[in-house]
């Protein structure tokens, strides 16, 4: 049986990237504990507009929680209080009637906000498209026997590439620090073959990028991992020391 | 400064390390070698329980080692270094927050626990305070005109003569256990930061940090504990 939770919302509301923003309190009732969060928001939006006021912009997309498209600092916490769970699969039987809830955005220089609740996380495309990926002139797929990849290692690519880049990792993070998300590209390809080519470099460019962006550095609090939607270990995050040592002394000058 | 400032970069290990990776590996590393400075240091220092006369043996000792001062430089190195970066690092993270949460919870179990690695920074500096009055009060006692240095005193005596002062013995006992606290996380993180984190032995390390830190915390805080506050 599902309840009606009457709700107290407060959302951050900013108009654009260079105005100033504030929190607005809104009150909805009747929503129903069935409902995912996203929709309980849709529900406060068409309130807004009916009453003509500007709805709430917040980002989404799959609404299955493998896009990395939605966000939110719920009540403090990234992706609201669920672990390995994103904002889209949070369900409103996680509140209780008359609960207030803070909705924030990511908070980071180096993820600016849009409008609302929409940040510009376009700071992650860069890193990747310095480093995150393998340079592989194909001709025909090469048999799969012929390229031995550990079991381990195959399992271990696969821990890392399960980030969906949400950017929760650096929300949570007491320095806004990219270093999960940055550790688990780099560790995705330096366990396996493919890209080894490719390896000393690429650790190099993407630290580079990530200091640019003007993200904070890890004091290994592993608040990112328990943030993580995707489960991502701070394992990562030393192997991308250990593989930014290793290029530091092996690499070119 | 510009111009200095690129050519700089041109030479690999001030690239490496101006990167905030190459900082933490560099903090993890004097961070570790400092830790085993406070092992020696206190292994020496709880000789004072044994008897003044092995105590100041062991001074003597040391002191009388052609390589002490090259231990001591190397050993300001390791200060220096880390503390520099504890300051760019921390005042380039404030900046990647520009503005803060309105509130916010941590997803880590035991969440209202005081973990020591939000206070690195703040329990760092307090531990400079301590170190630099520890400093003046032993290492430069002869120019501390608080203390009224006396050079016919043996260092067993003098030590005591500090352990009995009203405002050292105090800020040693806090600062032991603050000092405590810090290599609590700092331990652990170490290994981290220089690349080392694997499920074989980081839950070991991290247990062992938490007992390194209580050793370090409450071997140091005995001694103004005893001699002060106990009344010996």
């Amino acid at each position: 049986m599902s309840a009606m939770l009457d709700l107290t919302l407060k959302i951050w509301r900013q108009d654009g990237p260079k105005t100033r923003g504030a929190f607005k309190t809104y009150h909805l009732k009747g929503i129903s504990t069935e409902m995912s969060f996203l929709e309980m928001l849709d529900i406060l939006n068409e309130q807004l507009i009916q009453l003509g006021e500007e709805p709430v912009a917040f980002d989404h997309d799959c609404r299955e929680g493998i896009c990395g498209m939605c966000s939110l600092m719920i009540n403090g916490q990234a992706h609201g209080p669920e672990t390995k769970t994103t904002t889209c699969q949070l369900h409103m039987r996680r509140f209780h009637n008359h609960d207030t809830i803070v909705i924030e955005p990511w908070r980071a220089r180096a993820f600016p906000v849009i409008r609302d609740l929409v940040v510009d996380r376009t700071a992650f495309d860069r890193i990747q498209a310095v480093g995150g990926f393998v340079s592989i002139n194909v001709g025909n797929a090469p048999d799969g026997n012929s390229v031995p990849v550990p079991k381990v290692n195959a399992d271990k690519a696969l821990d890392a590439a399960v980030c969906i880049g949400c950017g929760a990792c650096v929300a949570a993070c007491k320095n806004a620090s990219a270093t999960l998300f940055v550790g688990a590209k780099v560790s995705q390809f330096a366990l396996l073959p493919q890209g080894q080519a490719e390896r000393v470099q690429r650790v190099q460019k993407m630290v580079a990028q990530m200091d640019k962006e003007g993200f904070g550095s890890c004091t290994n609090t592993s608040e990112c991992e328990a943030a993580c939607p995707a489960g991502i270990s701070v394992e990562m995050i030393s192997r991308m020391n250990l593989e930014f040592l290793k290029a530091t002394v092996v690499g070119a000058t | 400064m510009n111009w200095v400032r690129q050519t700089l970069l041109r030479n690999w290990l001030v690239r490496a390390i101006s990167t905030t990776i190459g900082q933490k590996l560099v903090m993890g590393a004097t961070g570790l070698l400092l830790c085993g400075f406070l092992v020696a240091h206190l292994a020496g220092n709880l000789l004072i329980f044994q008897g003044t006369e092995h105590y100041n043996r062991y001074a003597k000792m040391l002191h009388e080692n052609e390589l002490l001062p090259v231990a001591e430089a190397g050993l300001l190195v390791l200060f220096v270094l880390h503390i520099l970066l504890s300051f760019t690092t921390a005042s380039a993270n404030t900046a990647a927050r520009p503005i803060g949460y309105y509130g916010k919870h941590s997803k880590l179990s035991g969440g209202t626990f005081v973990h020591a690695h939000n206070y690195m920074f703040l329990t760092g500096v307090l531990v400079l305070g301590f170190t630099l009055l520890h400093l003046s009060d032993m290492r430069f006692a002869h120019l501390n005109l608080r203390l009224k240095y006396d050079s016919t005193l043996d260092p067993a005596a003098h030590a005591l003569h500090v352990l009995h002062d009203p405002i050292s013995a105090p800020v040693y006992l806090l600062g032991s256990l603050v000092l405590g606290f810090h290599v609590s996380h700092g331990f652990q993180s170490a290994f981290k930061s220089l690349g080392l984190n694997h499920p074989k032995y980081t839950p070991f390390l991290s247990k062992l940090s938490i007992l390194f830190g209580i050793a370090i915390g409450l071997g140091f805080a005995s001694m103004p504990f005893w001699y002060y506050f106990a009344g010996h």
